[in-house]
């Protein structure tokens, strides 16, 4: 018995410490103050946790090959922008949007994964570097072009992209639920059951022996941030239709609280190690956290 | 093809390229030869280039430091705080102070690199984000306004025509050179960088010698903050956000290597001397500051890979 609860708070799974430490921050925080599960709150719990939960899980991909990409909040605030300007400008549907914003996110990613496995600059100038780049693009699209200046949107055609419920009338499951569960579910599996999740792991432990075991490790580490941006992308779109507006600014300090999410849920700087479901309790910590601070 | 016989070296070719700059700004723009222009524009890249000058040293030494921006806003915060209140300490003191919340967030870096042995980088990201918070927190989000003679005078203030911030970015860089390339504590700083535990089995004190470095970073970001405080007469959390890209890209302009052991005080003046006539021509010349950002991500990522490329070909060779 109390082999178990050590192995849980020392052992090499962080997940179950978290879990424990999550469940205490509930039981603490419904006890302390009394507002804490009327249905506004839940609401804004719930509603600040899907972009967050889904640059997370993209910035998981780059830090488990032993990387780290600052570039993600600015990828996310420029989709903010390209979205409103896809809609506003080029009238597209909102399935070609998706896909629109998805491929550019993914263009960013691999500039970067470029730089980094081609050129062979440190992840962190170099996505330092992107991080300014891409931002100063996104500004200057919101001011160069006069359509975008007012970047608010309010055709439900384009906000049910976030703010639908299955099913609709009783508001049950948002779909943003639905997509961190996609999202998630399908990188459960590529990454733990598929061999390029395995060949992502055994890059991030040690580069050299996966090079020398036959891996493409600069393949796996461009996949990895093509995956990071496309992902930061579909985030930036969710925010977009859940706030209804679109600003350069989108995402401007997000990276910080990505990355303390990402090391909190357990995932190893140096790559190789960490899991998803840790990455998704450390975001719902860091949420109720900042909620919590806000409300009390 | 037969190869140009004069060879040049990291350094000459950047005050070659400088120069160009200069000639290309001049044409462009006829207001960039006033005196007012060149004052204004050395006094802006004193700021910056104080903290650039002492980090040269940490990169040096195969480490970073990117809290810099964050210690720049919590250190104008702190003063201008201080100054506030109802009956403020002396104006030295409260300086001091402002130069001792660099100098312990440098030591709390200093600190957990060391002797916890964690990453610089991730030590120094949590330092930006913790001394960031504390900036908000301390000034309840609001600008403090400051306005008081000694600040005024280091940051407006001139000594025989020379503004202050030029002299001491002047002396910054001075009593760096001095002890990066004639101090046997400059020695050990290469030797440190180039390999570790080399310098270590030859008798050096690493941890100490890293942990002063990271000490004189945070007092130097401190200075920078003190600075900008007297020349906005404002302390607010925002001070120096973005600082800290704007540092590493003159000091890697400058040919330091992130791997470690290479660099120079000279090529880092010449970093910060070329992101300041760029910016300072191309502002004059029209160009806006939304651009000016994306120039600054491209030079960084254009540096760094010209250099990486050389290195790889020295290398091969």
């Amino acid at each position: 018995m109390k082999s178990w609860l050590k192995g849980l708070v020392y052992g090499d799974d962080i997940v179950g410490a978290l879990v424990i430490f999550l469940a205490l921050l509930i039981l603490f925080f419904s006890l302390m103050t009394p507002h804490f599960w009327s249905s506004n709150n839940f609401y804004a719990i719930i509603g600040n946790i899907p972009a967050m939960a889904i640059v997370c899980l993209g910035l998981m991909y780059v830090v488990l090959i032993g990387d780290l990409d600052l570039s993600l909040g600015s990828i996310l605030g420029f989709t903010a922008i390209l979205a409103v300007f896809f809609f506003k400008v080029m009238h597209f549907p909102l399935w070609l949007n998706l896909i629109s914003c998805v491929f550019v996110g993914g263009l960013f990613g691999a500039l970067n994964g470029v730089i980094v496995t081609k050129i062979g600059i440190n992840s962190i100038i170099t996505t330092l570097g992107t991080m300014a780049i891409i931002r100063g693009l996104a500004f200057w699209i919101a001011t160069d072009v006069e359509a975008m200046q007012i970047g608010r949107i309010t055709d439900p055609s384009f906000l049910n992209f976030a703010r639908y419920y299955f099913p609709e009338e009783s508001r049950l499951i948002p779909i943003t639920l639905v997509y961190i569960a996609l999202l998630y579910g399908v990188s459960f599996l590529f990454l733990n059951h598929t061999s390029f999740g395995r060949k992502i792991y055994a890059v991030g432990a040690n580069e050299a022996t996966a090079r020398l075991a036959g891996i493409n490790v600069k393949r796996v580490k461009l996949v990895c941030y093509i995956i990071a941006g496309m992902l930061s992308a579909f985030g930036g779109l969710v925010l977009v239709a859940q706030l209804g507006l679109g600003e350069a600014q989108t995402g401007q300090n997000m990276i910080l609280e990505v990355v303390t999410a990402v090391v909190l849920g357990g995932v190893l700087l140096t790559g190789g190690k960490g899991r998803l479901t840790g990455v998704l309790v450390a975001v719902l910590i860091l949420k109720i956290m900042l909620l919590i601070q806000v409300s009390s | 093809m037969k190869s140009i016989g004069i060879k040049l070296s990291t350094t000459s070719s950047l005050f070659i390229f400088l120069g160009f700059l200069i000639a290309v700004f001049s044409i462009t723009s006829e207001h960039f030869l006033s005196p007012y222009n060149i004052t204004s524009l050395l006094t802006n890249i004193s700021y910056s280039g104080i903290a650039a000058i002492v980090l040269t040293l940490i990169i040096i030494s195969r480490g970073l430091d990117i809290s810099i921006g964050g210690v720049i806003g919590l250190t104008t915060v702190v003063v201008a705080t201080l100054y506030s209140q109802n009956d403020p300490l002396p104006t030295w003191l409260i300086l001091i102070i402002g130069l001792g919340t660099g100098a312990i967030v440098g030591f709390i870096n200093g600190w957990c690199i060391t002797a916890l042995d964690m990453d610089p980088i991730i030590t120094t990201l949590g330092a930006m984000a913790i001394t960031r918070g504390l900036a908000y927190v301390i000034s309840d989000s609001q600008s403090i306004l400051m306005f008081e003679e000694t600040t005024d005078f280091i940051s407006n203030g001139v000594f025989f025509n020379i503004p202050i911030p030029i002299i001491l970015f002047m002396l910054t860089a001075l009593i760096c050179g001095v002890v990066l390339h004639k101090s046997k504590f400059g020695r050990s700083i290469y030797a440190i960088g180039a390999n570790e535990v080399s310098a270590s089995l030859s008798g050096i004190s690493v941890n100490k010698t890293k942990m002063i470095l990271y000490v004189f970073t945070g007092m130097a970001a401190s200075i920078s903050g003190i600075i900008l405080l007297g020349q906005t007469s404002v302390g607010m959390p925002q001070h120096g956000i973005g600082a800290e890209l704007e540092v590493i890209t003159a000091v890697l302009l400058g040919g330091t290597a992130l791997s470690g052991g290479k660099g120079t005080i000279y090529g880092t003046i010449a970093g910060v001397l070329i992101l300041g006539v760029l910016f300072n021509g191309l502002t004059i010349s029209g160009v806006r500051y939304v651009h000016l950002q994306i120039f600054q991500g491209l030079l960084l990522l254009v540096a760094v890979a010209t250099y990486e490329i050389k290195t790889r070909n020295e290398v091969a060779r």
